[in-house]
């Protein structure tokens, strides 16, 4: 099983059919696959906060939900996780590509991508850094159940270690 | 129209369907026009209301109602893309319009001037649109979106009153927590 095979098997297991997403070439590898499964609904949104407020949505009706994004689009739904999932308490799993890692050649996505680790700890959201598939599916079951027994989101930071990263 | 009063129409329209509040005097007056397990009402996240409305429509049978604000929408333009491209038929969106960011001190907002919030609508491919300016035309849009497939998408004119009505005594983990007991409680 691939690893982008093991984050939609583990979103089966939890039941989480809802994708909210913005795209992005090395998470396009789990979405594609996510997109062709009639389980899931996939939503491509206009921006990752807007992705937030949907998946919040569909997590306030009954469906639980998750989030897909790179970690500049991070950037982009600070507000909508700090005033909407967090006072909510919703756990939604935030799956990102970190950018900024070794390998990255844009220096535009440096600074964003260096700092989300920090200001994830900032807000308090617990964040897993996953870089191979070794032990990878207990890894993401375990994610998941923390992230509904604390009823936060949770981010599952990818980095290019993991799935290639974009080549310029 | 003042807010208030259009907020009773809708409740007395909405029957059992959740309804999103927009941040602010929309939340409040939704709570004090009358508190309901399905009211969800937010008090951050500005411009998040129909993005959260969209996500509980693809997610439920039920009819799924936005009471946005034009400044708010502004901020977030392009969740009415995301409702043009996902079409859910149970979606009904009402944007209380004031021409104005009343809360920080009535600036006018760009629906003050060239933006025309139906007009963004329809060019993302919703077609049940319109704009009333009184309780009458509201009534009878907001019927017929009730009852008729979507996404609706109403743009309703509001004049702000003279004073806002007190903060609802609402928290939103318990918001959540209530609002989804009636889905999975």
């Amino acid at each position: 099983m691939t690893w982008a095979e093991t984050i939609v098997d583990t979103l089966k297991k939890w039941d989480t059919s809802l994708i909210a997403y913005v795209p992005d070439i090395s998470i396009d590898k789990v979405t594609s696959i996510i997109d062709a499964d009639p389980f899931f609904h996939l939503v491509s949104c206009t921006r990752e906060e807007e992705a937030v407020g949907v998946a919040v949505g569909s997590y306030a009706v009954g469906r639980n939900a998750a989030v897909f994004m790179q970690s500049s689009g991070f950037g982009n739904s600070i507000n909508g996780i700090a005033s909407l999932c967090l006072p909510s308490r919703t756990p939604i799993p935030i799956f990102m590509n970190l950018r900024g890692q070794v390998g990255e050649f844009n220096i535009a996505q440096v600074a964003m991508g260096r700092n989300t680790k920090p200001i994830l700890d900032l807000f308090g959201i617990a964040h897993y850094t996953i870089e191979s598939e070794d032990r990878m599916d207990t890894l993401l079951d375990g994610v998941m159940k923390l992230c509904h027994a604390h009823r936060n989101p949770v981010a599952i930071c990818m980095t290019p270690m993991l799935h290639g990263g974009k080549i310029a | 129209m003042l807010r208030f009063d259009a907020t009773q129409l809708v409740l007395r329209h909405a029957g059992d369907s959740p309804i999103v509040g927009n941040l602010g005097p929309t939340s409040d007056e939704l709570y004090h026009a009358g508190h309901r397990d399905r009211n969800f009402y937010t008090y951050g996240n500005m411009g998040l209301c129909s993005s959260i409305a969209l996500g509980m429509a693809l997610s439920t049978d039920d009819k799924v109602i936005s009471l946005d604000g034009d400044g708010s929408l502004l901020m977030n333009l392009g969740t009415i893309a995301t409702v043009g491209r996902e079409m859910p038929e149970n979606l009904v969106v009402v944007v209380w319009d004031n021409e104005a960011w009343a809360q920080t001190g009535g600036q006018p907002s760009h629906t003050s001037t060239n933006t025309n919030l139906e007009d963004v609508a329809k060019s993302c491919g919703i077609s049940k649109t319109t704009t009333v300016d009184d309780l009458e035309t509201l009534e009878e849009a907001f019927g017929r979106a009730m009852n008729e497939p979507g996404p609706w998408f109403i743009v309703a004119k509001i004049e702000e009153a003279e004073q806002y009505m007190p903060v609802a005594p609402v928290e939103p983990e318990f918001t959540l927590y209530r609002f989804r007991n009636t889905y999975v409680g």
